[in-house]
């Protein structure tokens, strides 16, 4: 036997070169990938042979002339500014709308999530009830009614006619409510804000030594570290010092009217769009992430709760020391897509007249710019967008898997 | 083995893609013919525009440019039936006519420089005089644009609206806040629950939407004097198919020169006259231009669709919109409908 496998070893050391699985893989792959090439370079080429054929441009020049339009609720957008400036207005609003929708959706969904467990009838059909309406309906939809519920038909008065809230006894408005923007009190940067601003990064550095120290205590010793609340409290210190030190860091603007009175002027202006695509995304988003929050709860084995249970742990001890950090890793993955699901979905603002970058991209093509480039700016935008979510949450997701040592 | 899988996989993916835009997708260089094999007219047509185009519960397409889609149909394949309609917003009329997804974009499109400069369309005989005006709820009390400082002011995403509103408010120093909406649909509630004071738009969709929101009980609006563009609407191809857009006009036009020898769809079977341009314009005795239509494709247009003042009738009259003393009137009678001579 030993004969037999020592001789075919050998023939197989002998085989020729082109019966090597090595060598075919690679030249498969290489065939692919020209194949690829190919097929890309056609398809491309294709297209701008279709398109000079059509007279229309193939380069990127338009993106360095003026927009001749205007964009809603951006007072430093004018007419003259470039169809590069309104790409990142419209990147701004997206990343608006997306990141507020995804804390809404994040803090809304782990509610739901573990509502749908409570052990309280009443709130485990209410959550049940929000994840099995929401999730069942397009998110256009959705967001549609949001627009329409809250605003178009909903019960704020209009805008010349706006409801405004005070403290009893200041004449400042600390909420101005109409059916198109609401205005909310916002910080304006003054000159000591960069003192502050160190005074934040001493404290957020501190912080970070402190809560280093106390977990080596705690690991040495054994002793309570009370790593979080020590923390913390340096944190504020140092940032509340730096603040006393800055003088005026920053000043408050309160809304008010404008003389028109079909305006706000100062505090921070959200416009109805922006309300509904935030609401409508972030509930929506929501009704998916209790889905899996409940379930990687569920999936955590019951055993671990069992074994917490019988070395006397406290129910919030149980979920925050044994059922979470298993039940986060199961989670993570599928709540990064949502996150992708939700960044994207911020296209669909155009059907609440919101000034995405899908929208204005539209409305750019619809005025002369050619689609092809356009379209792919759009697309790079997107893309960054979902490559930043994702690199950012795999990130955070590599760390807390399992380290099999 | 698995990545050669996945490229694989790719690979066949993209052939699919690669297929179904292929060099012909945009259409070669003879339209006309293909679309009598084809047997069958692609026309871009708004689908909520009252008056001009709009599907009905039915799915059913009507108004005025639906029928100038009919009279393409009836001209070029002898059947006004033969139409298949695509509605389209403004955002994706230009794309749905480059890429060859319709034949004939008729769609309430403005003719403008950048337009046929760098849409790759051609713009042919223009079929409605239209200009740009304001409608603001008679309760506002509005009655000219410098009461509209700051106001919210809807209209429709990627239309010449847009930029004539910026054009002309910036001009005046008025300061607005324009709302775009992507269609009608949205826009119009937006509009009569106060999300917006004002509606620019042209003055033949306002009239129409003046009607409907009135017809239905809704509030008194007002248009405002101030017309502040002009907006000459019409058929629009691809360019570099001169067969197929000569084709297309000369269709168009047919309607006109009807209304001008005052030949309709009552009167045309059996039409009957001395004058040797008529002849002509019927096709009697065979006269052929070599356009490349049928001989008889006027009395096919006239007998199945009508002339133009039989088109505006049924379809711009009853949303309140004149014709006599409009620059849509014939030219004899102090308008702007002028056609070449059919000889």
């Amino acid at each position: 036997m030993t004969d037999t496998r020592a001789r075919s070893a050998g023939r197989r050391t002998s085989t020729v070169w082109y019966r090597n699985i090595r060598v075919r893989r690679a030249i498969a792959q290489v065939v692919a990938v020209i194949g690829v090439i190919t097929l890309g370079w056609w398809l491309f080429s294709n297209l701008v042979t279709n398109l000079n054929r059509l007279n229309i441009n193939t380069d990127f020049g338009f993106l360095g002339r003026p927009t001749q339009f205007q964009i809603p609720y951006d007072e430093g957008f004018n007419p003259r500014s470039s169809v590069w400036s309104m790409v990142l207005v419209g990147v701004k609003n997206t990343f608006l709308a997306g990141s507020f929708g995804i804390i809404l959706a994040t803090v809304t969904g782990i509610v739901v999530g573990v509502s749908r467990l409570s052990s309280n009838w009443l709130v485990a059909r209410i959550a049940t009830l929000f994840v099995e309406t929401l999730r069942n309906i397009p998110p256009l939809v959705v967001i549609i009614f949001f627009g329409f519920a809250l605003f178009t038909f909903g019960p704020f008065p209009i805008i010349t006619e706006a409801d405004q809230y005070s403290f009893f006894g200041s004449d400042h408005n600390v909420l101005i409510l109409s059916n198109t923007v609401w205005g909310i009190p916002s910080l304006i940067a003054e000159d000591g804000a960069g003192i502050f601003w160190i005074g934040v990064l001493f404290g957020f550095v501190a912080a970070g030594l402190v809560a280093r120290w106390r977990t080596g205590v705690f690991d040495r010793t054994g002793r309570a570290h009370h790593r979080v609340i020590l923390a913390l409290g340096t944190f504020a210190i140092l940032a509340f010092t730096g603040y006393l030190v800055a003088g005026d860091a920053y000043s408050l603007s309160w809304p008010a009217l404008g003389e028109s009175g079909r305006r706000i002027v100062g505090g921070l202006q959200l416009n109805w769009g922006f309300i509904a695509v935030t609401i409508g995304l972030g509930l929506y988003t929501a009704s998916h992430i209790a889905e899996i929050i409940r379930g990687s709860i569920l999936a955590v084995p019951k055993g671990q709760s069992e074994a917490a249970n019988a070395i006397a742990l406290s129910s919030f001890q149980r979920y925050r020391f044994v059922v979470l950090p298993q039940s986060l890793r199961i989670a993570v993955p599928p709540i990064i897509n949502q996150y992708l699901n939700l960044m994207k979905n911020t296209s669909l603002g155009v059907a609440v007249a919101y000034a995405e970058i899908t929208s204005l991209t539209l409305t750019s093509i619809g005025n002369g710019r050619p689609a092809p480039q356009s379209i792919v700016v759009l697309m790079g935008v997107y893309l960054a967008f979902s490559l930043t979510i994702s690199f950012v949450l795999n990130a955070y997701n590599r760390r807390i898997q399992l380290v099999e040592r | 083995m698995r990545s050669m899988k996945r490229l694989a996989v790719l690979v066949l993916g993209l052939t699919l893609v690669a297929a179904a835009c292929g060099d012909d997708a945009s259409g070669g260089g003879d339209l006309l013919a293909d679309v009598v094999e084809r047997g069958v007219v692609r026309c871009g047509v708004n689908d909520v525009l009252p008056g001009f185009g709009i599907v009905d519960d039915t799915g059913a397409f009507s108004g005025f440019d639906v029928e100038l889609c009919r009279v393409v149909a009836a001209g070029v394949l002898g059947d006004a039936d033969a139409v298949e309609f695509v509605g389209l917003t403004a955002g994706e009329r230009f794309t749905a006519l480059q890429s060859g997804e319709i034949d004939v974009l008729i769609r309430n499109t403005t003719w403008t420089a950048t337009r046929d400069g760098q849409e790759g369309a051609t713009f042919l005989f223009t079929t409605f005089y239209d200009g740009q005006g304001i409608m603001v709820p008679t309760a506002t009390g509005f009655t000219s644009l410098e009461d509209l400082a700051d106001a919210n002011i809807c209209v429709l995403q990627a239309t010449t609206t847009e930029l004539n509103l910026t054009a002309v408010f910036n001009a005046r120093g008025i300061p607005f806040n324009p709302v775009g909406f992507a269609d009608n649909n949205l826009l119009r509630p937006a509009y009569e629950e106060g999300q917006c004071e004002a509606w620019t738009s042209d003055v033949s969709q306002l009239t129409a939407f003046k009607a409907t929101i009135e017809g239905e009980g809704g509030a008194a609006q007002t248009i405002l004097p101030d017309v502040i563009s002009k907006e000459p609407l019409g058929p629009l191809v691809r360019d570099g198919d001169s067969a197929w857009a000569q084709a297309v006009e000369w269709s168009v036009m047919a309607t006109v020169q009807a209304w001008e020898f005052g030949i309709d769809s009552s009167n045309v079977a059996g039409y009957t006259s001395d004058d040797p341009n008529v002849k002509n314009f019927l096709g009697v005795d065979g006269f052929e231009t070599g356009i490349g239509l049928p001989t008889d494709f006027v009395v096919q247009i006239i007998s199945q669709v009508g002339n133009y003042e039989e088109i505006y009738n049924r379809n711009l009259i009853p949303i309140g919109l004149p014709l006599a003393g409009t620059p849509n009137d014939l030219w004899s009678n102090g308008g702007l409908m002028y056609v070449p001579p059919y000889r």
